[in-house]
């Protein structure tokens, strides 16, 4: 695919790179198995290889040994160890132990009392690892795989999500590319990313249906492209659903026919993968046979149509849910301008058909369906590591209504589902006595009224009230949903202004630190290797702030709207500055943390100092282009606008603040801490 | 908001068309690159773009907000700027139809059934008026609507609600 297929070009002249520019990577973590593509500047997306010319790493992690192994090999080890290697990781993430209704082999250590939920599997010579954990591993494995493939270090990473993954499991998703070394650009719907791929774009406008069956799991969403912007309009699909009920239904049938009416567990295993063998056969040519050698059954002839006649019955329960997602979008089948068909299984052609007459389309199958999200991960990685491929915008929505717990354990509805992201959110709590200078703020997803049945997602403890009469302190507490649907919530007391210190415990994931302490120990050096790295990351953020500013000011030229020349003397003395710094600590990235040596004149300073100052560096410059990059934003607002006054822009923005406070001034009651 | 003039009977197309526009220049992916600040400030504005996305693309929010810009807040029950109290013979009725619906259950889901279409005309005659009395600047009007709205909503919420238990 050549970027001639994204017709859209955008306004914006020219980004600037960042420091790994265009190395970017996109990354398919699934269920059964994950995948690493890449699209440098603007190339047409490849899915790479390991060694071996492999592409799809099975997503299994075993921990028998002293280190831990992922894929090929670990997954062969499955059946002697299943309590010691974990497969099928993405089920758990971000998910509390008893929410887990599914049989699993694995040995869940019981919750720690200072810890938050989050799942811990024992694996044995007293380690316990969390699925995070589990997911790094494999998210570090392709990183590698990519960096041998590029010959040099991999930023950062596109990383695809269920479009229905809650905040706890994108978190924990995010978490684990964070612990893997990878900076994770951005968490991407699935559904979106293999549109993305097929260039779906290149049309300009249209409605998509994405119809996903994995092995395990089935989604399907509804997409809207127009204006160079995806929207998602809705999203569907049943998480106990896949291609491996088919395995099982056409195995039992052939246990049948061997006239085992008790398979042992070894007899049911055999059958399974052949019947899976036999499926994957069966998908391109009308008839098989299937030899069994520990049931009876020599030579059995197994056609499409007996495959079919099988597999109909649960193929058909797809359909439910597509019906209820066009109708959800609000659009009828007709009105679709095509459908892409994503993993594995629908390569079934009793899949397609099915696909076929529910909406009325063709399904698009050119791109492998196992490769299609990757490929458009790596698409959307390119865009955002600072890469000339012009690109769409991606509008995405939150999945789950974002709520708080009021009296009585009843869900206070705070964001919306389907609301667009990035979205905000207000509230402003009161105190019930002059005594309480702390409340607790119990943060849950789900549609449903009550919170025992929401997904808990944080407790947050807000410290530090001020003492007022009852009623009379005012907190009110700002709720943000960045791009990626991931919370921050901050807090303020009103009356004196002062911020409150939010203390964010997740349910079922890991803290802050927590994360930072597996980042250290997955770094596996020394403190002094960790300061180098850190200074290496300084440099590398003064660099792109100092790129970034000259871009602007070099866009801006003398229009005298955007930036007074005083202004701009002191953003050129601020540059210099800069400059002067990055000369001063210039030494290759990867010497600086070979070597751990000081550097260059600053030779008696310490690694600390020196991030310290070109961090205070870089604070200035930011601080001094603030209200340039404001006017900017305002400029860009305004060509949106074409022809209309700035004062009604002013206008505009002034009414979504009346709409903030309206918000605000709704006091739900909280329970008592 | 986004350019449009304040009125609640806009097409559908062209706010749409609008926030698309103002969306894609100031989503946070269009400045990945740059400092820290104009990135706050993108998802600050695009947090902004969206919150008002979502009220002008749903008609009833639309004309509640347009009712708050006129001074009258839905949500306070303040006696001069808050939700004008409905008239007793209102709520007298709503009364009388909330025994109507115990009725209709006991005798069967087709009477049900009824009941819920004519609940469903009737909230959205109350919006049509409130939409009306918008069009010619009467908010005090359309708050009364669109109070009567509410209440009508929430006895067509417990029409379905209550089913599923039966």
């Amino acid at each position: 695919m050549s970027t001639a297929l994204f017709q859209i070009e955008e306004p914006v002249a020219q980004r600037p790179s960042r420091a790994s520019g265009g190395a970017g990577i996109g990354i398919d973590l699934g269920t059964t198995h994950s995948l690493v593509a890449l699209a440098s500047h603007g190339a047409a997306p490849r899915t790479l290889a390991d060694a071996e010319g492999r592409k799809l790493l099975p997503s299994v992690v075993s921990y028998a040994n002293d280190l831990p192994t992922v894929g090929y090999e670990a997954r062969a080890q499955q059946v002697s160890n299943p309590a010691q290697i974990i497969s099928s990781v993405k089920r758990f993430m971000g998910r509390p132990a008893q929410e887990i209704d599914f049989v699993h082999p694995y040995k869940v250590a019981s919750p720690r009392a200072s810890g938050s939920g989050v799942i811990r599997f024992e694996v044995g010579r007293g380690r316990e690892v969390t699925p995070i954990e589990v997911s790094a591993e494999i998210l570090r494995v392709l990183k590698r795989q990519a960096e041998q493939e590029l010959d040099r270090p991999i930023a950062g990473a596109v990383i695809t999500v269920p479009a229905y993954f809650d905040d706890a499991q994108r978190q924990a998703t995010k978490d684990a590319g964070r612990i893997a070394g990878l900076e994770v650009y951005r968490l991407l719907a699935e559904p979106t990313a293999a549109a993305l791929a097929y260039g779906l774009d290149r049309g300009g406008e249209g409605i998509f249906a994405v119809y996903d069956l994995g092995g395990g799991t089935f989604d399907i969403s509804i997409l809207r492209l127009r204006a160079g912007v995806f929207q998602v309009l809705a999203t569907g699909g049943d998480s106990a659903l896949g291609g491996d009920d088919f395995d099982r239904a056409l195995a039992a049938h052939l246990l049948v026919r061997a006239g085992v009416a008790h398979p042992t567990a070894f007899q049911h295993e055999e059958a399974r993968m052949l019947a899976r063998a036999a499926k994957e056969t069966l998908s391109t040519s009308p008839s098989t046979s299937v030899t069994l050698t520990l049931s009876p059954l020599t030579d059995y002839e197994v056609s499409r149509s007996m495959l079919e006649h099988e597999i109909e019955s649960i193929a058909r329960r797809t359909l439910d849910p597509c019906r209820r997602a066009l109708k959800d979008a609000g659009i009828r089948a007709a009105e679709l301008d095509g459908v892409v068909l994503v993993g594995g299984s629908t390569r079934t052609p009793l899949i397609r058909r099915l696909v076929e007459s529910t909406f009325r389309h063709e399904p698009l199958t050119d791109i492998d369906p196992d490769e299609v999200v990757a490929l458009g991960a790596a698409i959307q990685a390119d865009i955002l590591s600072g890469s000339q491929r012009p690109g769409v915008t991606l509008l995405d929505v939150v999945p789950l209504s974002l709520g708080i717990e009021t009296m009585g354990g009843i869900v206070e509805t705070i964001i919306s589902r389907n609301s667009p992201i990035p979205i905000s959110a207000r509230q402003v709590f009161t105190n019930y006595s002059e005594q309480q200078t702390g409340m607790v703020v119990h943060v849950v997803q789900g549609e449903r009224e009550l919170v025992k049945d929401c997904r808990s997602l944080a407790r947050m403890e807000l410290k530090g009230i001020p003492r007022l009469p009852p009623s009379m302190a005012r907190v009110e507490v700002s709720f943000q949903l960045d791009a990626d649907a991931l919370l921050t919530v901050t807090a303020r007391e009103l009356m004196t202004g002062t911020k409150q210190s939010v203390e964010v415990k997740p349910t079922y994931g890991l803290t802050e630190d927590e994360v930072d302490a597996l980042v250290m120990d997955s770094l596996d050096h020394a403190e002094d290797d960790f300061a180098a790295r850190n200074l290496a990351e300084a440099r590398v953020e003064l660099d792109r702030v100092v790129l970034a500013v000259r871009s602007s000011l070099s866009e801006a030229g003398d229009d005298p709207e955007l930036l007074t020349p005083d202004e701009r003397a002191s953003i050129e003395t601020a540059l210099i500055e800069a400059d002067d710094a990055m000369a001063r600590t210039a030494t290759p990235t990867e010497d600086i943390i070979a070597t751990s040596a000081p550097v260059g004149r600053e030779a008696n300073a310490s690694f600390p100092q020196i991030q310290t100052n070109l961090q205070r560096i870089r604070e200035r410059l930011e601080a001094v282009s603030e209200p340039f990059a404001r006017r900017r934003m305002e400029q860009a607002l305004r060509a949106g606008m074409s022809g209309k006054s700035v004062t009604e822009i002013e206008g505009s923005l002034d009414e979504g603040a009346t709409l903030d406070e309206r918000r605000g001034s709704h006091q739900p009651r909280l329970p008592s801490q | 908001m986004l350019g449009l003039p304040r009125r609640h009977a806009i097409p559908r197309e062209l706010i749409e068309n609008r926030y698309l526009e103002f969306a894609t220049a100031v989503h946070p992916d269009r400045f990945v690159g740059e400092s820290l600040a104009t990135r706050r400030e993108a998802q600050e504005v695009s947090s902004r773009l969206n919150e008002g996305y979502r009220i002008l693309r749903d008609p009833i929010a639309r004309a509640e907000y347009m009712v708050k810009l006129a001074g009258i807040d839905l949500d306070s029950s303040d006696p001069t700027t808050g939700a004008p109290a409905p008239e007793p013979a209102f709520l007298v009725e709503m009364i009388e139809r909330r025994e109507a619906l115990a009725e209709a259950r006991a005798s069967g889901s087709s009477r049900v059934d009824a009941f819920r279409a004519q609940v469903e005309d009737e909230v959205e005659g109350e919006l049509d008026r409130a939409v009306a009395a918008l069009e010619i600047d009467e908010p005090s009007r359309a708050a009364r609507a669109l109070v009567a709205h509410r209440y009508l909503q929430r006895l067509l919420q417990d029409v379905d609600g209550q089913e599923i238990g039966v």
